[in-house]
């Protein structure tokens, strides 16, 4: 099933329903607020509200979801320009620029061409999506158990660009990650496994509680441990740019969504990468590079731009092939899978009504962001102003509702609890968190796919390699793994981890 | 574990013991039948990983020469602060049970921003009190999700 306007269509009338128009609104709205927040970002944004979801219908539960993602992307740069604290390690190249037009008065413009931006390269990454994806996932329907498992064991070997130069410290965090995946049922015989005789851990641990954990409760222990206080704002009077300022950033937006979208179609490249390819792109072809730093509009609107378009790119293979190429994304591929949805390319065949609802939604999606960025601007400023002592412990107790409500049971808070520790301790020592995210989340898929190719094979292992397209994936995994491998025995200093967690 | 190479040396040796704590556990692991995934491969697996990363993370942080990277530990108030933080989060899951979402989340909360900013216990309070109640007509009421309401509320 390739590209169908007859489904686009349908999928408009879906989302276009009042209820999902509503759920879509509020998506957008959280998401702006966890955007605009420090101390809370996308990943930990979503985890935490997507057990809550479970009284909505899946569509609109999904359609909330996406709009928490992309609405957070927008809402990043906020406090990057107002207060110089970059949410997330994405909207750095946005401070360095956004940050000093702010103190030259021209937070307004900054915050405006940064919404501006941000919209013209979701709409035009939404566009893409809905043609390429189900072109990919038509080709990908011939897709079997040993084609998906090598696909997801080249999704594991992510974590080599994950981890940036601490391959070791990236591989043990994915080992911890399928570790504590690996605990409870056997998912293809039923058999305990790693529970010690006790009917507590019989269930397993919830993913949830482990990004939640992960993210949340680790990034509010180093923000008391950093003791936090309170933030300075500058005032914003003009918000508008003005036409210069906008005709100025035209080729701009062009050039750093087609950074940040064909560079987000690559697994692993995030948009902590993008953003700042997209800005030294724009320096480069700047006539006056030395304007960079010091205020450039261009500076602010090229890394927003590839921010919102690597965002979305990132749906392409989640809905193609049900590959996760972010933290974020597999998350999102968590909670199409606690729908009973399985995203690959049979989510096109079985679910049409859900897939292209997600993607018309997008389109309206990005609509209500820019107004609501837009002449809302000063109110959003304004929210980076509650202090620490006020917001860390609000978001302990959202991240206590949101892991609570997964199953209603404390052992999945005390896992939670458990995990942000584990996460701070990583975060000290240098231990990339992306790749445990990953695999907690991939381990399922991987082992049921292997299970059953298997069985196919009558135990052959030779079966992903003698298949073309599950080959071809498990080259890539090796080839992947042999690059690591290699810069790590060049390399001869102590391991360090780029800082692109959260994302 | 001052520094970076000290501190890869303890956690790489750490995570070589969890690894053989793992392999050790799966040997306990029963089930299977021919041409099927055997349910201890993976823990196996998992297990060896973890055995053979840590043994060469503490190995190449053994033989590093040169430079190394101070690790910014938290000072005592630090460390404080963030034990209290946790333990107060324990408290809060514990009393989750017995005295319900809204009557925990207030003390938490309460105790939590007092904690943080001694100067605005009254503000403190006024935020609890106002987030408990929306915990209670949010979650519990409007949305019937089952949390406990506790004896104040049932």
């Amino acid at each position: 099933m390739g590209f169908s306007f007859d489904y686009l269509i349908q999928g408009f009338v879906t989302a276009l329903s009042w209820q999902n128009l509503f759920w879509a609104l509020v998506g957008c709205f959280i998401g702006t607020l966890v955007g605009v927040l420090p101390g809370i970002g996308p990943v930990s944004g979503i985890a935490i509200l997507l057990p809550l979801t479970t009284v909505l219908p899946p569509t609109s539960a999904i359609i909330m979801m996406a709009a928490i993602y992309y609405g957070a992307m927008y809402g990043g740069s906020t406090t990057a320009i107002v207060v110089n604290i970059p949410g997330e390690a994405s909207s750095v190249p946005t401070a360095m620029d956004g940050y000093e037009m702010a103190k030259q008065g021209k937070a307004g413009p900054a915050l405006a061409i940064s919404a501006i931006g941000s919209f013209f390269a979701g709409t035009i990454s939404v566009v893409a999506l809905t043609l390429f994806a189900p072109m990919l996932a038509e080709f990908a329907v011939v897709f079997g158990p040993p084609e998906y498992f090598a696909l997801m064991f080249m999704g594991l070997s992510l974590v080599i660009s994950l981890s940036g130069r601490a391959l070791l410290k990236g591989v043990i965090s994915m080992a911890l990650g399928l570790t504590a995946a690996l605990i409870g049922q056997d998912p293809l015989t039923g058999a305990a496994r790693l529970t010690f005789g006790t009917s507590t851990l019989n269930a397993g641990v919830d993913f949830i509680s482990v990004i939640v954990g992960l993210f949340a409760i680790s990034e509010v222990m180093i923000n008391v441990e950093q003791r936090i206080t309170a933030i300075d704002t500058m005032s914003i009077s003009d918000w508008m740019p003005t036409w210069a300022d906008i005709k100025q950033c035209g080729w701009t937006m062009v050039r750093g969504t087609g950074v940040g979208f064909f560079l987000g179609l690559l697994p692993g490249c995030a948009p902590s990468v993008t953003t700042f390819v997209a800005y030294d792109l724009e320096k480069r072809v700047s006539k006056h590079p030395e304007r960079f730093g010091r205020g450039a509009i261009e500076g602010v609107c090229a890394p927003e731009a590839a921010n919102n378009a690597t965002s979305t790119a990132g749906f392409i293979p989640l809905f193609s092939f049900g590959l996760p190429t972010a933290p974020s994304m597999a998350v999102m591929l968590g909670g199409l899978m606690m729908y009973g949805l399985q995203p690959g390319p049979m989510l096109f065949q079985t679910s049409p009504q859900f897939v292209w609802a997600v993607i018309a939604s997008m389109y309206i999606g990005n609509v209500m962001l820019l107004v609501l960025n837009l002449p809302l601007v000063g109110m959003w400023a304004k929210i980076c102003k509650i202090p620490f002592y006020i917001l860390g412990p609000i978001i302990v107790f959202c991240a206590m509702i949101g892991t609570y409500s997964i199953r209603f049971q404390a052992f999945d808070v005390w896992v939670m609890l458990l995990f942000g520790v584990i996460g701070y301790f990583m975060r000290k020592l240098g231990y990339p968190v992306a790749p445990m995210v990953l695999s907690s989340v991939l381990a399922q898929m991987l082992e049921t796919s292997m299970g059953q190719a298997l069985l196919i094979s009558q135990g052959s292992p030779l079966i992903f390699f003698t298949r073309p397209i599950s080959a071809i994936f498990m080259a890539l995994a090796f080839v992947s793994i042999g690059r690591g491998i290699w810069s790590q025995v060049k390399a001869k200093a102590p391991e360090a981890v780029t800082d692109d967690a959260e994302y | 574990m001052k520094t970076q190479r000290k501190a890869d040396i303890i956690v790489g040796c750490g995570v070589a013991l969890f690894g053989v704590f793992i392999l050790f556990a799966s040997m306990f692991i029963t089930g299977g039948a021919a041409h099927r995934l055997p349910p201890r491969t993976f823990p196996i697996v998992v297990g060896s990983l973890l055995l053979l990363c840590g043994i060469a993370l503490a190995i190449k942080n053994w033989s590093l020469k040169g430079a190394d990277l101070a690790i910014h530990w938290p000072d005592s108030e630090g460390i404080r602060t963030i034990a209290v933080t946790l333990v107060s989060l324990g408290f809060y899951i514990a009393l989750m049970d017995p005295l319900g979402l809204p009557l925990a989340t207030f003390f938490y909360l309460a105790f939590s921003i007092w904690y943080l900013k001694r100067s605005k216990w009254l503000m403190a309070i006024v935020i609890s009190l106002i987030i408990a109640v929306i915990s209670h007509y949010l979650f519990i009421r409007l949305l019937g999700l089952s949390f406990p309401a506790g004896f104040l509320f049932e």
